[in-house]
C-alpha cells in the first residue's frame, strides 16, 4: 500500500487547467480547472492558481484546446486470458484501453476455459485489482457456451460477475432461453445478448446482399439478427428480464428495439463502430479484417444505424475488440477468423463518423462511451464530480492522422480501420485517480516520469 | 492497359476482352494445323497449382501451355495435409522457390486466388475459386458465341439453374453484360442470390417461358457438392421447369445453339438423347467445341501475360 502510494505520488496529485469538461447529463461543456489530490476529484472550479500548489507534489496539466471526459466505459471485450494470451492478455488489453482512453470495461467469457465457475470470475477480479484497473468480468449464460445448462447466475454473481453472455454464441433454444429470462430476473442479473439464429448464418462469412452476390461469398442475412431480437423481446416482456443487445448490425433489429421501448419493455443495446463505420462494400478486396460477426452490413442498414444512435434507440457504443494472431487472419477470407480489435479506436471512430460527419452533439457521443455502459451494466456511473476517485480521459477532437499497424497498443493488429484516416487522440487517461497513459508525442514533449 | 493477373472479369474492360478474343482466334487456327505447336513461350515455366481436383481444368491448362512449348509443374496441395494458418504461406514459399513465371490456382475458397496474388510477384491466371469466379470458362464462352454469330451485342442468352453457387454464371453474367449481351437467368428461387441487383437480369421460373427468344441457351450444371442445404427439392421438379429435354430443344430458336460448362449431368440439365445428339448437330449443340476452345483461350492468356514486358 505504501509502496504504490509513493509510487503514485506525481501521478495522483494533479492540476489540470484550462480545459473543457464534458458533462453527458447536462449535456454541456463548460471551461474549468480541475484538483486531483491523492486519486480523488477535490476541486472543480475556475479560479485555481497553480501557485498556490506545490509543484514537487503535483503535476500540472495544461489542458487548453482539450476536452476532459469521464473515463470511457468499453461494455464488450475479449480479453483473451485465460487461454489465448498469444493474442491478448489482461496487462496487454488493459495498455490498450487505457490507450483509447476507456478506464473500466466488461470482458466476455468466451476464454478458454469458459468464464462459467464462480473461482474464474474471482481470478478476474483479482487480475483486474492486481492491475489497479476496473474490469468487470461478464459471466457465461449457459455452462461452457454449450447453450444446454444454465450457469450458476446466483454464486457467479457472488463471486463479483457483472452480467451474463454467451456471446460469439446464441441460444437457439427458445423454451430454454425462456427459463434463462425467468432466472435472470428473479436473481436480477443483466443479459447481454449476441443475437444469431444459426440456420441463417451457419456458413455465412459476410453479409447477404450485394457484395455476398458479386464475390460469390457465403452470406449472412439480416434474419439471423432480426429473428432473434425479435424472439427476446418476446420473452423479455414476458419475463421482465434485463436483456441488452450487444453489437446491433441490421436495421431492422434496430425498429424492433425502439417499437420495444415504447412499449415499454427493459431492453436496452450497443454497437461497435465498425457497424456505424463501414458498409460491406469494404469486403471487395477480401480484406478479412472486414470479416466480423455479425457482418458489416449494408450502407441502408449503417444508415438506419445512425439514425438509432440520434434518436437514442441505441444506449451505447462498445468496441467488440476481438484480438486475433496474424496467422489467424493473414489467410483466405472463408478461413479467416472473425473479428476485429477496438479498444484504441472506440473513441477515435466515434468521433470522426458521429461528430465530424454526423454532426451528433460531442456531448451525446462522450456519454454513449461512459455514463451510458457504465449505467446499463450496473457500475457507477462515470461522471466527473468533486469527491469521487478521478477517471477520466482528456482528449484532443481536432487532430487527426492515418491510423497505422505501428500505432496499436494491443498485441493484436487485426484492425478495421488501419489505412482510415481518424480525427481525435487520448492524450491522458487517469485511472482510479492515477494518471496511466500520457501521449509523449501529442502532449508536447511535456516531461513527465 | 497491361493486365498483370487473370483473378476477375470485373478487371478486365473490353479492350482487353476484344483483343484476347482475337488473340483466341489465331491460335485455334493454330490448333487446327497438323503441327499444333508454337514456340512462342519456350524456356517458361508455368505451375498449375490445384487445390481442388479438376482434371479437366487442369488438363487444358496444361496442353495450352505446351502447345505454346512451355514448362509444366503439376501441383496439388492435399487439402486434407494442411494445417490451419501457416500452412497456405508454406506452399506460397514453395511456388516462389520452383522460380515458375506464371501460376494457374484453382481453390475452394472465394478470394483464394487474389490472396496468392499478393503475396507472389509472378502473374497469376484464377482457374476458379470457389463460388466467386471463373474468367477463363466466361471468356472462351463469349469466343463460342462469338465464333457462331460473328457478333456479341444484342446476343440473347438465358442462363438456367444454380445461380447462386455457380463461380461460372458470376462470371459470365458479369462478362455478358460487360459485351452488351442480353442476360436472362432461369432458375428457382433457393438458387438465386437474395440480392440479384449485382447482376441485374429479369429471372424466369420456367425454361419454356423464353426457350423460343433467346439465341443461346446455357445450362448451368447443378453444382450439388457446393450446395450445403438442399432446399431444392427434388431432380423431377427440376425435370419439369428446367431441364433441357427433347421437346424443349426443338422449340429452341431458329439457328440458336445450346451450350454447358460441363461435366453435363445426363438427365439433370440436359436429357440423355439431346446430348447423344451432338455429332449430328455440331452446329446447334456447342458443349464439345467449348472444350475445344478452352485450349485456344488459355493459350491467349498465358501468351499475353508472359509476352508482355
Ligand atoms: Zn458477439
Ligand atoms: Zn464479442
Amino acid at each position: 500500500m505504501d509502496i504504490n502510494k509513493e509510487k503514485h505520488k506525481k501521478t495522483n496529485n494533479l492540476l489540470i487547467l484550462n480545459g473543457s469538461i464534458v458533462n453527458t447529463e447536462a449535456k454541456n461543456t463548460f471551461k474549468s480547472d480541475i484538483v486531483i489530490e491523492n486519486g480523488v476529484i477535490s476541486r472543480i472550479s475556475k479560479h485555481i492558481t497553480a501557485g498556490d500548489f506545490d509543484k514537487s507534489i503535483f503535476k500540472v496539466i495544461d489542458a487548453s484546446e482539450l476536452i476532459i471526459c469521464p473515463g470511457f466505459f468499453d461494455m464488450h471485450v475479449h480479453l483473451r486470458e485465460p487461454g489465448s494470451e498469444e493474442e491478448e492478455d489482461i496487462k496487454s488489453g488493459i495498455n490498450s484501453a487505457i490507450r483509447g482512453g476507456i478506464t473500466s470495461l466488461a470482458c466476455m467469457p468466451n476464454t478458454s476455459p469458459v468464464i462459467d465457475e464462480p473461482f474464474l470470475v474471482e481470478y478476474l477480479k483479482m487480475r483486474s485489482c492486481a492491475n489497479d484497473y476496473n474490469i468487470f468480468p461478464v459471466a457465461a449464460i449457459t455452462r461452457n457456451l454449450e447453450g444446454k445448462d444454465i450457469a450458476e447466475f446466483g454464486l457467479l454473481r457472488e463471486a463479483g460477475a457483472a452480467a451474463f453472455s454467451d456471446d460469439g454464441r446464441a441460444v437457439q433454444n427458445s423454451k430454454l432461453m425462456y427459463e434463462i429470462m425467468k432466472y435472470a430476473a428473479q436473481m436480477d442479473v443483466l443479459l447481454i445478448l449476441h443475437e444469431e439464429d444459426y440456420s441463417f448464418s451457419e456458413d455465412g462469412v459476410v453479409h447477404e446482399g450485394y457484395f455476398s452476390a458479386a464475390k460469390g461469398l457465403e452470406g449472412i442475412s439480416n434474419l439471423s439478427e432480426d429473428i432473434m431480437i425479435a424472439r427476446d423481446i418476446i420473452l423479455a416482456k414476458k419475463t421482465g428480464a434485463r436483456i441488452h443487445f450487444t453489437h446491433l448490425s441490421s436495421a431492422d433489429s434496430v425498429n424492433y428495439i425502439r417499437l420495444a421501448k415504447k412499449e415499454g419493455i427493459r431492453v436496452t443495446c450497443d454497437v461497435t463502430p465498425e457497424h456505424f463505420y463501414f458498409n460491406d462494400e469494404y469486403i471487395k478486396d477480401f480484406n478479412t479484417n472486414f470479416k466480423i460477426k455479425p457482418p458489416i452490413r449494408s450502407e441502408y442498414d449503417r444508415k438506419s444505424i445512425i439514425e438509432g444512435i440520434k434518436d437514442g434507440t441505441i444506449d451505447a457504443i462498445a468496441s467488440d475488440h476481438a484480438p486475433h494472431i496474424d496467422a489467424e487472419k493473414n489467410i483466405s477470407f472463408n478461413e479467416a477468423a472473425f473479428g476485429s480489435i477496438g479498444l484504441e479506436t472506440l473513441f477515435k471512430a466515434s468521433i470522426t463518423k458521429l461528430l465530424k460527419s454526423e454532426k451528433i452533439g460531442l456531448e451525446k457521443i462522450i456519454g454513449l462511451i461512459s455514463a451510458a455502459p457504465s449505467e446499463i451494466m450496473g457500475a457507477e456511473k462515470n461522471n466527473i464530480k468533486e469527491g469521487r476517485q478521478a477517471n477520466m480521459s482528456i482528449v484532443d477532437i481536432n487532430c487527426h492522422e492515418k491510423y497505422t499497424k505501428e500505432m496499436i497498443f494491443s498485441k493484436s493488429k487485426n484492425s478495421a480501420f488501419l489505412n482510415e484516416n481518424l480525427y481525435g487522440e487520448v492524450i491522458y487517461t487517469i485511472v482510479n485517480g492515477c494518471l496511466r497513459f500520457i501521449n509523449k508525442i501529442k502532449s508536447q514533449g511535456e516531461d513527465f516520469s | 492497359m497491361s493486365l498483370k493477373n487473370i483473378l476477375d472479369i470485373e478487371e478486365l474492360n473490353k479492350t482487353h476482352v476484344l483483343k484476347i478474343i482475337e488473340s483466341t482466334g489465331y491460335f485455334k487456327e493454330v490448333l487446327g494445323r497438323d503441327l499444333k505447336k508454337v514456340p512462342a513461350l519456350r524456356g517458361k515455366t508455368i505451375i498449375n497449382i490445384f487445390y481442388e481436383p479438376s482434371t479437366r481444368t487442369r488438363t487444358s491448362f496444361e496442353l495450352a501451355a505446351k502447345r505454346l512449348s512451355a514448362d509444366v509443374i503439376n501441383f496439388s496441395p492435399s487439402s486434407s495435409s494442411m494445417k490451419k494458418g501457416e500452412t497456405e504461406l508454406d506452399t506460397i514459399k514453395t511456388i516462389l522457390e520452383m522460380k515458375a513465371d506464371l501460376a494457374v490456382v484453382r481453390h475452394k475458397d472465394s478470394g483464394f486466388v487474389k490472396y496468392i496474388s499478393e503475396h507472389i510477384t509472378i502473374p497469376v491466371i484464377n482457374a476458379g475459386d470457389g463460388r466467386h469466379a471463373h474468367p477463363t470458362q466466361a471468356l472462351l464462352d463469349l469466343f463460342t458465341i462469338y465464333c457462331h454469330f460473328k457478333r456479341m451485342e444484342k446476343i440473347k442468352i438465358a442462363i438456367v439453374g444454380d445461380i447462386l453457387n455457380s463461380r461460372v454464371a458470376r462470371s459470365d453474367i458479369s462478362l455478358f453484360k460487360k459485351m452488351d449481351l442480353e442476360v436472362f437467368t432461369v432458375s428457382p428461387s433457393m438458387l438465386l442470390p437474395e440480392d440479384m441487383s449485382y447482376f441485374d437480369t429479369k429471372n424466369f421460373e420456367c425454361i419454356d417461358e423464353i426457350i423460343g427468344q433467346c439465341d443461346v441457351i446455357y445450362m448451368l450444371r447443378m453444382q450439388f457438392e457446393r450446395q450445403n442445404k438442399k432446399f431444392y427439392p427434388s431432380v423431377r421438379e427440376y425435370n419439369r421447369f428446367f431441364t433441357l429435354d427433347f421437346k424443349r430443344f426443338n422449340n429452341m430458336k431458329e439457328g440458336a445453339i445450346l451450350m454447358h460448362p460441363g461435366p453435363v449431368n445426363r438427365g439433370i440439365e440436359i436429357d440423355g438423347r439431346v446430348l447423344d445428339m451432338e455429332d449430328r448437330n455440331l452446329a446447334k449443340i456447342k458443349i464439345g467445341e467449348q472444350v475445344g476452345n478452352g485450349v485456344a483461350v488459355r493459350m491467349a492468356l498465358l501468351h499475353y501475360l508472359l509476352s508482355q514486358k
